[in-house]
């Protein structure tokens, strides 16, 4: 049972509001929702999205993580809130008041994140709500449509949820065919112009260069092998992938900015002890480093508390506007850092075991942040591209190699998804091993 | 400054997600049934006990960085204690040492539970089961009562006034009224309520003729009876237990076990208990003839029986296990002989199977077991079922 009211709740939110404010925060408004634990499993398994299409992957998910929370293998996240505006955060109903404090003083935080870092600045956050909302229609007419039926959409969405994320990442604009075709035309009067001529005949081979789009580059080509709703299909999920990218990029930012700041607002707040206590026991708890792997609290938190030591709390909200995860950490990370934040590398050798290959010191701090670097932001997901389209139709993909090696037996059932969908023969090419390797 | 809601409840929002992946791993459960039959009791329970089921997850595939021999990783640590060279993970003993091990659960496998009842356990797994022969011999006298409800009726006992029913109608009378002008919302006057008004839940009592089974579970608990051996005997019980029961209201176990002599036991005993001694198959059968003729009559209950053995038996007493079997096949609904082997043991002499092969039909079958995999393919050929659904 909760020890609060929602009046108290509104109190609570003034206060923070004004010390946030204060600072110079400039946030959406927020949107809280007080939910029970199992509403809460139901919005997480949807991201969050107040409305969202169906698919029976959120049922798995779903059921995976009511099983963890009753297992006691996991508690809930305290926090849940997506990028819009306003912002729509949860509040779980059997959280006691100083928790739900410090969940809003941290929403403020991610707030003001998505409202102002650069990544984010292509969301749309003022429609996605509907946007989605809209999806979710859509999709649900194909599926109660007699002549398309859940089967196939399911199977579509399947499809394409093998490939989320191999789009876009960096927000460089995506040359459509006839935009490239006009630019080579251009490069060849140009060329004329100066006495040199070239072959025209060449030009058609020459309009697919290297897409690290799939999703736009199936939106483009696929026009004669898509169905209409496909073809809508791809698009809701290319726009979907495009929206969660910038927080995959920025996990370790926008937490260590909502940890900065719930901290420095709670302090402010000059929280009686049996508030206080609570509160730091479980601070302390939430930037605490995973063992074995990266806590993306810890480490954006101890970032953000560096840059205010060193450089001033103004550069603190330069960082916020303008780093992702990878450019913050290549700056602000050195080797005292490192090692203050005791991250190492590891190899895992055979029958899983996991043994530390460098700790940060003198030779070898250098090596663990390139390995850092490597698997932060959307550096966890494999970057894959369209290199060709053969002339009897077979798509070559490739996979951008930067010495790790792709899982195959994942690789292998991608590659399949991506066949029911091309139709014709899909290649993807990857280097195993240190030799060129065909899936 | 910001603004609160109360969550106005959205019925489940993934309810329709989880049903469409329900439907998934419900074939996912058939392929996974000897991981769960090993592990439960088969006797005290009843169809609504909820079991967990370990199911392999029906995985998603995406591109993901693999996470083999060799391949490297980044982590932090809080003690400052950590060297290089320093083992954080010791190899899976399973996967570096012996061959083999527990199958299925080789790496990157996603493993957790599902929870379903033994009820809708039965339904996904005997849906396209039939038992042949299902006569369904019930003795007159046994009668089971079951009580449903059915509908409203304006009379009735007072502890059967459903007040939702009553208020409702009363609500209609009174909107009526404020139609036709009898009665004046606005005005002080209660409106009350009327005898017309009254619903009474009304109840029905249905006779129902139980129809009764009993199973005879019949094993060799003799020396050549390995763990592994009383393991495969065991899972394979449990589903014939859980489809039989499925199929009637009331179902009786007993378990015989024997060595050269056959005897009554619980099952505790059953699977635990080993004897050291020979084995005539003859005893165990000869057993449960002498058990139905005091305690189930054939003309009253439906008969199983299930024996179950390594195959060997000592070649004196081979006439006389034929000789016995006929006769539980007479009386039976079915009856089989379930020959567990894991591959590699050598039987001395002729296998069992061989000797019950001319018996063979309809109501007896020949069943062999090697390895957990041919359970459920078995199971289903006795029951005529399609195989591998």
């Amino acid at each position: 049972m909760s020890d609060w009211s929602l009046s108290q709740l509104k109190e609570w939110d003034d206060k923070i509001c004004e010390v946030a404010k204060g600072y110079g925060l400039d946030w959406f408004p927020i949107d809280y929702e007080v939910c029970d634990y199992y509403e809460m499993i139901g919005h997480m398994s949807y991201h969050g999205m107040p409305s969202h299409f169906n698919h029976w992957s959120y049922g798995k998910s779903f059921e995976r993580t009511h099983f963890m929370y009753n297992a006691g293998a996991s508690g809930l996240p305290y926090e849940l809130i997506i990028n819009s505006d306003p912002s729509i955060a949860y509040l779980m109903r059997q959280n006691e008041l100083f928790l739900q404090i410090l969940i809003m003083a941290h929403c403020v935080g991610h707030s003001d994140f998505f409202k102002n870092n650069r990544c984010f600045k292509d969301t749309d956050p003022k429609n996605v709500v509907s946007r989605m909302r809209n999806a979710k229609k859509r999709i649900q007419g194909y599926v109660e449509n007699t002549e398309i039926g859940i089967d196939k959409v399911e199977k579509f969405i399947d499809n394409l949820e093998a490939i989320a994320f191999q789009t876009n990442r960096y927000g460089i604009p995506r040359k459509s065919r006839k935009e490239i075709k006009a630019s080579e035309i251009e490069r060849y009067n140009k060329l004329k112009d100066v006495g040199i001529n070239l072959d025209q005949s060449q030009l058609e081979n020459k309009l697919l260069r290297p897409d690290y789009d799939l999703f736009a580059f199936f939106q483009e080509y696929g026009r004669n092998r898509f169905k209409d709703w496909q073809l809508d299909i791809l698009d809701i999920m290319h726009r979907e992938s495009l929206y969660f990218i910038p927080q995959i990029k920025t996990k370790i930012l926008n937490e260590g900015w909502a940890s900065f700041w719930h901290y420095k607002i709670l302090h402010d707040l000059n929280l009686e002890d049996k508030f206080h206590i609570p509160f730091l026991k479980l601070h302390n708890a939430v930037v605490r480093p995973h063992i074995g792997g990266l806590n993306p609290y810890h480490i954006g938190f101890y970032i953000f508390q560096k840059i205010e030591r060193e450089l001033g709390l103004e550069a603190c909200f330069e960082v916020r506007e303008i780093h992702d995860d990878v450019s913050a950490c290549r700056i602000f990370l050195e080797e005292e850092d490192i090692r203050e934040l005791n991250i190492f590398s590891y190899v895992r050798n055979k029958g899983g075991e996991i043994q530390i290959s460098e700790v940060a010191d003198e030779e070898d701090w250098k090596v663990i942040k390139q390995d850092m670097l490597k698997s932060i932001g959307v550096g966890s997901i494999p970057q894959i591209y369209v290199e060709r389209i053969e002339k009897d139709g077979s798509l070559i993909l490739k996979h951008e190699y930067d010495g790790r090696d792709l899982d195959l037996e994942h690789a292998e059932k991608v590659v399949d998804h991506v066949k029911d969908m091309w139709k014709d023969d899909v290649r993807l090419f990857t280097i195993l091993e240190d030799e060129v390797w065909e899936i | 400054m910001s603004v609160f809601r109360t969550h106005k409840t959205i019925a489940d929002r993934s309810a329709s997600d989880r049903a469409r992946h329900k439907k998934k791993i419900e074939k996912a459960i058939k392929e996974g049934i000897h991981d769960i039959v090993a592990e439960e009791s088969i006797i005290g329970q009843d169809g609504k006990k909820k079991i967990r089921i370990p199911v392999r997850g029906i995985k998603q595939y995406k591109f993901v960085y693999g996470q083999g021999n060799g391949s490297k990783g980044v982590g932090s640590a809080q003690g400052k204690d950590i060297k290089k060279g320093q083992v954080i993970k010791k190899a899976d003993k399973q996967q570096a040492g012996q061959p083999g091990g527990e199958p299925g659960k080789e790496k990157g496998e996603e493993y957790y539970d599902v929870e379903v009842t033994l009820d809708e356990l039965a339904k996904y797994l005997f849906e396209d089961l039939n038992l042949p022969d299902l006569q369904k011999k019930h003795s007159d006298s046994v009668y089971a009562e079951r009580i449903k409800r059915k509908g409203y009726r304006s009379q009735g006992i007072r502890v059967r006034l459903s007040k939702k029913e009553t208020l409702k109608n009363k609500i209609r009378r009174q909107k009526k009224s404020e139609k036709i002008g009898t009665y004046d919302p606005e005005s002080d006057e209660r409106f009350p309520f009327h005898a017309d008004d009254l619903k009474y839940k009304h109840i029905d009592v249905k006779k129902k003729p139980i129809t009764n089974a009993v199973i005879f579970f019949i094993m060799d608990v003799s020396g050549s009876m390995s763990k592994a051996k009383k393991f495969l005997a065991r899972s394979f019980f449990f589903l014939l237990y859980q489809f039989i029961r499925y199929k009637y209201d009331t179902v009786d176990l007993v378990f015989i076990s024997h060595t050269t002599e056959g005897k009554e036991v619980s099952e505790d005993d059953f699977f635990k208990k080993a004897s050291t001694g020979g084995t005539y198959i003859s005893s165990g059968l000869t057993k449960e003839l002498e058990i139905v003729e005091k305690r189930y009559s054939p003309s009253a209950w439906n008969i199983y029986s299930f024996h179950c053995s390594d195959g060997e038996n000592w070649r004196e007493d081979n006439p006389k296990a034929i000789d016995a079997m006929k006769k539980v096949i007479g009386l039976s609904q079915m009856s089989a002989y379930i020959q567990v082997n894991p591959a590699g043991d050598h039987i001395y002499g002729q296998e069992m199977t061989e000797v019950f092969t001319p018996l063979e039909c309809d109501k007896f079958k020949l069943i062999k077991i090697t390895e957990k995999e041919d359970i459920w393919p078995q199971f289903t050929k006795l029951f005529g079922g399609k195989a591998n659904v």
